[in-house]
């Protein structure tokens, strides 16, 4: 079977997708008249309101996208663009239909109808880009990639690994791959952590830009206490990305538990910078102070430790 | 700056974390048979079960478990070797789940106390002993708090405790009331320790959450209503209690004017040890899902809470975590008490080095504790010289806390086998898979009580399990050296010598041990100290540092092998 055909199998009916749509739009003429507008307004608006939510999209799109620009109303703004993107979905008009989704995320921003709506919609589009990847390219390494990462993504870890050796076999320096497999590896249970390693060793070779396989490199020579190792792959991965933001606090983590506290500042007063919020960065900065002398810093350090993790407490075993 | 990683692949914080976690446990790593080669110590099994056909031992722990889900049935319960008739053999004590709000067992349970009889077989005696125990049973706590010579027992319980007076003609009295130590609550793990040194064993006692059938919660499947065991951080945080002792028979809330109640806990376990080396014993409490408490004895009766910035607080991610078994040894020697610490899976445990001035490293990683505890849960656990090679060796005991726990999480179970991890001087060497059978067996472990039960010198360990049956195990490899057995009583300062140091010189071999108080989880363990001395067959000297209010040194030569031997504070000899 083609790969990409393969991985959205469930979804290739265009019937059920435009049924879905249409059920989402049954499902806002009930809503839309809980949100009814203000008695008195006979504004276009309403009546394309209404006219969407009898199905009859064709006649009320054009009337809503003329009437949203003049309408002040939030509840009724609320009601034309979500019936616009419905109308919109449901007439294949992908543009209308985006258009209005980014309006709805940036006017209605935690709305959860409007993020149910805009990831139902966005999958969609997703899938509609993989069907077009596997008509015109069923062979070629990007849609066997997609393959590869929709196995990974449903746990299918030795398939996954599989799709990515044979992309390696027909192109043994594409970039990424070599760095997939080795996550993958990480990921697995038991991880393995020697293949992994091997796999970003690759990587590097293919792309000594790789700032993720210099990290995650540094991650297996951190776990294993092996510092000297960490340390220096940590600075590589922030010398070349200089935005990676977990590779301060590894390096900082390693440059502690190395003994090297002074050396453990710099890295990570840059990570509490970047994130804040995050107690990681606060404790460790901490450390690196209370061993380097510098006890009130420390002490602010602990405080903002604590300040943080109690505003993300743990409320499942596994978080 | 920006905030990004490379390749397009973001790393979420979530994202992070499990790769994290996950990338220590490749099999290059993680397998066995890595550290089996590195280990290079003996190939036949280093300890060997005894069933209960062979030890008598027919008692079995009852959880209680129940649709309600209620915390503790899933936590209990510890066990004890305990010489309660100081015939020289020790006994074992079993601790069981009983009467409280949420649970009637029908038939009713009851604790149980198995007498030695001195040929590897136990008589239940609970009954003439009088220590059936009296409520929801978590814990035990062994201790000569009257210095009468006869170690007392103290269960810890929900909704209260209970003190047994061991009256010394093998029956014990039950004197919680008028020793006003019954702690209302949830009590679980129990330490005596003389923190004010004045030559008496006080009594310090985790408590978990605020709990009781009224107060529980839900957690489970909304749909469904199928519960699992609630994560505590849903449930309030209590202090733990810390008991004077009076010297009269009675004790003295002290938790408050300590600084103890300043400190809300969720604890499980506990260990005093001196850990500044300051003639005071300190506690390292676990707690879960809020910070480990390092209460640091400040003197005049006043501790300091200063787990955090002494680096055994939280995680290295600023995180608390579920901190469940500990305990507390100077494993590399250098005269500093180091710390130990079990969680739960994906937390892994931790190794703390002291690094001195209270501050400590988790060295964990680097001996190969962190990547193999990646996905276990840590109860019972205890530095021994299991080899009696004069090196401190960790046994740890594992099990995860929730039942249902293998259909949520990939690669976790509920019941996981023990683990030993070798001191090959330079580090620790994972040599579970070659050391029997024991350690591929799968146990909803919780309690460890180490203790010699058959007095040949090599540490034997007696694990409770969850709903389960006691499991019995004798050391076949601390046989193969040579040893002597220390029974310390301490005259002025506390008559178990809590907080003692013995050192000592076999040729070459030069070692010291720490006597600390507790340590494991709801478990109490043998007072002697063993002695490991490798194939050396002479002793040359040994040095007690007894505790204080004493502070006094004594040096012993002449001393035998092979054999058990009492030292009396002042006497200068050995008996």
């Amino acid at each position: 079977m083609d790969p990409v055909l393969a991985i959205s199998r469930p979804y290739r009916n265009r019937t059920l997708i435009a049924a879905a749509v249409t059920l989402m739009c049954v499902t806002t003429s009930a809503q839309v008249k809980t949100k009814a507008p203000a008695e008195g307004s006979s504004s276009a608006a309403e009546r394309g309101i209404g006219l969407a939510s009898k199905g009859r999209c064709r006649e009320a799109l054009p009337i809503l996208k003329k009437a949203r620009a003049e309408i002040t109303n939030r509840d009724l703004k609320y009601d034309v663009l979500m019936s616009t993107a419905r109308c919109a979905m449901g007439l294949e008009q992908t543009e209308t239909a985006v258009r209005t989704l980014l309006e709805l995320n940036r006017s209605f921003a935690k709305d959860p109808e409007v993020l149910y709506l805009t990831t139902h919609y966005y999958s969609e589009l997703a899938l509609k880009a993989s069907h077009d990847l596997a008509s015109v390219a069923p062979s070629s390494a990007q849609a066997q990639q997609l393959e590869a990462e929709a196995f990974e993504s449903q746990g299918e870890w030795d398939k996954a690994v599989t799709q990515y050796q044979r992309i390696l076999e027909q192109n043994p320096q594409r970039h990424g791959i070599h760095y997939r497999l080795g996550r993958l590896f990480l990921t697995k249970t038991p991880p393995n952590s020697e293949d992994a390693k091997r796999e970003f060793e690759e990587e590097l070779k293919i792309d000594p830009n790789s700032a993720a396989s210099e990290f995650l490199l540094g991650e297996i020579a951190r776990q294993a206490g092996q510092w000297g190792e960490a340390i220096p792959r940590f600075e590589r991965a922030i010398k070349l990305d200089e935005g990676f933001v977990e590779a301060y606090l590894a390096l900082g983590i390693s440059m502690n538990a190395a003994g090297k506290f002074a050396d453990a500042v710099t890295p990570l007063e840059n990570y509490v910078k970047m994130l804040p919020d995050d107690p990681a960065g606060h404790y460790q900065l901490a450390t690196a102070y209370a061993r380097t002398g510098r006890k009130q810093d420390a002490q602010r350090e602990m405080t903002l430790q604590q300040e943080t993790a109690a505003k993300s407490p743990r409320t499942s075993p596994q978080q | 700056m920006r905030r990004r990683s490379a390749q397009g692949h973001p790393f979420s914080r979530r994202r992070f974390l499990q790769l994290l976690g996950a990338a220590g446990i490749g099999g290059g790593i993680w397998a066995p048979s890595l550290f089996s080669a590195a280990g290079a110590v003996a190939s036949t099994a280093a300890f060997e079960e005894i069933s209960a056909t062979a030890s008598g031992i027919a008692w079995t722990h009852v959880s209680g478990r129940s649709p309600m889900a209620h915390l503790p049935e899933t936590v209990g319960a510890g066990c004890a070797f305990v010489d309660y008739d100081n015939d020289g053999w020790m006994d074992i004590y079993l601790v069981n789940s009983g009467p409280c709000d949420f649970y009637e067992p029908s038939p009713p349970l009851r604790n149980a106390l198995y007498h030695n009889n001195r040929d590897g077989t136990f008589t239940d005696v609970t009954q003439k002993a009088g220590v059936p125990g009296n409520a929801y049973g978590m814990g035990v706590a062994a201790g000569d708090y009257d210095g009468d010579g006869f170690p007392d027992l103290y269960i810890t319980q929900y909704p209260y405790s209970t003190l047994y007076h061991n009256n010394g003609d093998g029956t014990f009295t039950d004197v919680t009331a008028k020793a006003g130590v019954a702690a209302a609550g949830w009590a679980t793990s129990a330490v005596w320790f003389d923190y004010d040194n004045d030559g008496r064993l006080d009594l310090f006692v985790c408590r978990f959450v605020d709990y009781s059938k009224a107060k529980l919660k839900f957690c489970g499947d909304l749909i469904t209503g199928e519960r699992h065991y609630c994560i505590p951080s849903i449930y309030d945080a209590m202090p733990c209690w810390l008991f004077h002792n009076n010297g009269d028979g009675t004790f003295t809330d002290v938790s408050k004017a300590s600084g103890i109640t300043q400190s809300r806990a969720k604890a499980w376990g506990v260990v005093a040890a001196d850990l500044n080396n300051d003639g005071r014993m300190d506690l390292y409490v676990t707690n879960d899902t809020v910070p480990n408490f390092l209460f640091a004895n400040r003197g005049k009766g006043r501790f300091e809470e200063i787990g955090i910035l002494a680096g055994v607080g939280v995680s290295s991610f600023g995180k608390a975590r579920s901190g469940m078994g500990v305990d507390a040894a100077d494993y590399d020697q250098d005269g500093w008490i180091d710390l130990f610490e079990a969680n739960v899976d994906q937390e892994m445990y931790s190794l703390y080095h002291n690094d001195k001035d209270e501050v400590f490293s988790d060295v964990s990683n680097p001996n190969g504790i962190g990547v193999a505890t990646r996905l276990m849960s840590g109860w019972g656990l205890k530095f021994l010289d299991y080899d009696n090679d004069g090196d401190l060796d960790l046994l740890l005991c594992n099990g995860h806390p929730d039942d249902t726990v293998e259909k949520r999480i990939e690669g976790v179970k509920f019941r996981e086998p023990m683990l030993l991890f070798r001191n090959a001087g330079k580090g620790f060497q994972n040599v579970s898979q070659e050391s029997g059978a024991a350690f591929s067996k799968p146990l909803a472990a919780r309690g460890l009580a180490i203790g010699d039960f058959d007095n040949d010198g090599a540490v034997d360990l007696l694990i409770t399990q969850n709903n389960g049956a006691p499991i019995l195990l004798r050391n076949l490899a601390g046989r193969d050296n040579h040893w002597l057995g220390v029974r310390l009583v301490g005259t002025k300062s506390n008559i178990d010598a809590v907080g003692a140091k013995i050192t000592y010189q076999a040729g070459d071999l030069l070692r010291h041990k720490f006597k600390v108080g507790g340590g494991s989880y709801l478990s109490s363990h043998d007072p002697r100290m063993v002695l490991g001395l490798g194939k050396r067959t002479k002793i040359d000297w040994l040095e007690v540092g007894w505790p204080q209010p004493s502070g006094k040194k004594e040096r012993i030569t002449d001393l035998p092998i092979d054999r058990y031997i009492t030292i009396v504070e002042g006497e200068g000899k050995w008996k």
